[in-house]
């Protein structure tokens, strides 16, 4: 599982071009082709009352993505990159799975949601959203953000938060050939503190010896391919505890299997990714389990 | 039968722009919408002249423009290259993508920068293949 190419989807205000030259140290391991994608999203241009659809007002829109991406294409291209274009005007997440399709993307990397709280619990979030229905990984990511500091690299240190579910084995998978790219790896997997209520301190003590067993196992798989990685167990609320490990790792992203919840029960109760990628002051790397 | 223009470009309206120029000039057009695509139609109906963009999705030109003259076959096809890319963007391309260990190719026959006027195209194409 290589990254060989990557769509890069920008509405220009937080990804900008010195976050995806962040990324371009995944050159060292494979990837050789940048896919721009901008989504000008319909309310933007659609019929007004006496106006109809704002042909000009599209065409403005579309030019002032395509300005922007002919000056990243120079700079790519002058590197020997291969690079490649989409402005359409449409919905977001369908018309990014339309591209990743087109053009069997390896990693999606597209910014956090911008719709507000009751947006998002009515229509769902567009992360979320984009991973039902993919089976790419999506990185969340948030170069700009107001706490985050600018990364030369952000997958020097990742942070990988296993549930041991199959989508967290596949991370697995797609975090091996990086070796080039990562300097350490830390997996940490939260114990839900509901699982230790009513036991005694030597079922605990035994808990926290089998999560350490599994975890070193998942450790030695990065370490036969010259990973150095670290094993690391916390108890407690995971998306809370994930961020937490994540600064005490000093990680530079957290890297999380998606849940296969239904988007009813993801948009009413939330899921751990959701929260992260939305909240999170790390960049993060969602993969999806593999789709039937 | 006039002698035959491939226009690739994946924006339908300069597609057309390319279209009615070639045709108003007795020429027969055909089109593509991407790299990949270009070469296909390049080798399956050996196009007098190619006139190509650089951008474009699926496979940009820069790799067609490659594939195109390190192939003994289809090398001698002339090309215009039609684009937003500056010139300057597309040699240094083609020097970086050699250094990595490509073979060299030769620098395009005309290059013109976007947007072209139909008179500047059309004298391109006269000056390439009569």
């Amino acid at each position: 599982m290589e990254i060989r190419k990557l769509l890069f989807v920008t509405k220009f205000e937080k990804l900008g071009f010195d976050a995806l030259q962040s990324l371009l140290n995944l050159r060292d391991v494979s990837l050789n082709h940048i896919v721009f994608q901008n989504v000008i999203e319909r309310d933007k241009v659609s019929m007004r009352r006496g106006t109809g659809f704002q042909k000009e007002e599209a065409i403005r829109l579309k030019e002032r993505a395509n300005i922007r991406f002919i000056g990243w294409a120079e700079h790519l291209f002058e590197q020997g990159m291969e690079v490649g274009v989409y402005i359409v005007i449409g919905k977001l997440v369908p018309e990014v799975i339309k591209a990743t399709q087109k053009e069997a993307a390896d990693l999606i990397v597209i910014g956090r949601s911008h719709k507000g709280v009751l947006e998002q619990l009515y229509q769902g979030s567009d992360v979320t959203d984009l991973l039902r229905r993919t089976a790419v990984p999506v990185l969340v990511y948030k170069h700009l953000s107001e706490d985050s500091i600018h990364l030369k690299n952000p997958f020097e240190r990742p942070l990988l938060a296993t549930d041991w579910s199959p989508a967290s084995l596949k991370a697995i998978e797609y975090l091996k050939p990086l070796k080039k790219v990562v300097q350490q790896i830390d997996v940490i997997h939260v114990v839900d503190e509901k699982e230790l209520k009513g036991t005694s301190a030597m079922d605990i003590q035994k808990t926290r010896k089998e999560t350490r067993r599994k975890l070193d196992a998942l450790c030695d798989i990065f370490e036969k391919e010259g990973i150095a990685a670290r094993p690391h167990v916390y108890v407690g609320e995971t998306d809370e505890e994930i961020e937490k490990a994540a600064r005490e790792c000093q990680a530079t992203m957290v890297v999380l299997g998606s849940s296969g919840k239904t988007s009813w029960v993801e948009r009413w109760l939330g899921s751990t990714p959701q929260t992260i990628a939305e909240n999170s002051v790390f960049p993060t790397l969602l993969v999806p389990p593999e789709k039937q | 039968m006039g002698k035959t223009v491939l226009t690739v470009d994946d924006d339908p309206d300069v597609r057309l722009f390319n279209v009615t120029v070639i045709e108003e000039h007795g020429y027969t057009p055909l089109e593509a919408t991407n790299g990949e695509e270009g070469l296909s139609l390049i080798k399956q109906e050996k196009p007098d002249l190619v006139i190509l963009d650089v951008l474009m999705p699926r496979e940009s030109g820069i790799r067609l423009y490659r594939n195109l003259k390190t192939d003994k076959k289809l090398k001698d096809i002339p090309v215009i290259l039609l684009s937003g890319i500056a010139q300057k963007s597309f040699l240094r391309s083609q020097k970086a993508l050699t250094q990595f260990g490509g073979a060299a190719v030769p620098e395009p026959e005309v290059y013109l920068e976007k947007p072209v006027e139909a008179e500047e195209l059309a004298a391109a194409i006269k000056k390439m293949i009569g």
